[in-house]
């Protein structure tokens, strides 16, 4: 079945490496701003951006602690856009690549985040209005 | 005729491979397509006026629609005054609407 309100998103950028991650989480903001489901097939190292074992931590340098530095978690982030499209009663789905994860032992995800594989993509890029891939280069 | 939006995330100044980026840009605006570009992270370099980018510059001269992340400019610290001439602000939610018009939305 079609979604012509939906969108899906394709990344396989780790957590805490690239500026990629901040424009990939704020186009999705973007789009619950628009009242758009969005789908998420997340690959590679993106994999880990919903691991639920994610730690903030303080700076010794420059002598804050944990709760002063406020360390930005991408898990928190995920976190945060499936409450925004609760508000917004549109849909956010988020499927992690099964070998990816396993590659790298962060099968412990938050919730609401699935595990699967390729013909994943092939079914959010087929049933969504449309798709973007965002490549590491 | 179909619509293309490039986000165009790389910067001329550190890869080489956005010379070949702009000239794609080119070559489909030539040929009649809808296409315009939406700078982001430092993509936004060449648009600071001043900076030598002939490949991006000559798309400026040819007319081709060019946005600039207004988020990813306050990061740099460049205003609006320090943009070439043509080079319009936006907001991400362009990609959004893009994508909703069934446009063929292009990471670079």
């Amino acid at each position: 079945m079609s979604h012509p309100r939906t969108l899906t998103f394709a990344f396989m950028e780790p957590p805490f490496e690239s500026e990629r991650t901040i424009t990939f989480f704020r186009l999705l903001d973007a789009a619950l701003d628009r009242d758009v489901g969005v789908r998420v097939f997340a690959y590679e190292g993106a994999v880990a951006l919903t691991f639920a074992r994610q730690q903030p931590h303080g700076n010794a340098v420059h002598g804050r602690d944990s709760a002063e530095e406020a360390h930005p978690l991408t898990k928190d982030w995920v976190q945060a856009l499936q409450e925004k499209a609760r508000a917004r009663t549109v849909g956010f789905e988020w499927i992690n690549c099964g070998l990816c994860v396993d590659e790298r032992g962060v099968n412990d995800v938050i919730e609401g985040c699935g595990r699967g594989g390729p013909p994943d993509l092939w079914r959010y890029a087929t049933d969504a209005r449309n798709t973007l891939t965002i490549g590491t280069r | 005729m179909s619509q293309y939006l490039f986000i165009q995330s790389q910067d001329p100044f550190t890869e080489s491979r956005t010379r070949h980026q702009f000239d794609l840009i080119g070559q489909l605006h030539e040929a009649g397509h809808d296409v315009s570009v939406l700078l982001v992270q430092n993509g936004v370099t060449p648009a600071r006026r001043g900076a030598r980018t002939g490949s991006f510059d000559r798309l400026l001269d040819w007319g081709v629609p060019v946005l600039a992340d207004t988020f990813s400019l306050e990061q740099r610290e460049i205003d609006d005054a320090d943009l070439k001439d043509n080079i319009g602000l936006s907001s991400l939610h362009v990609v959004i609407d893009a994508m909703l018009a069934n446009g063929k939305v292009i990471w670079h």
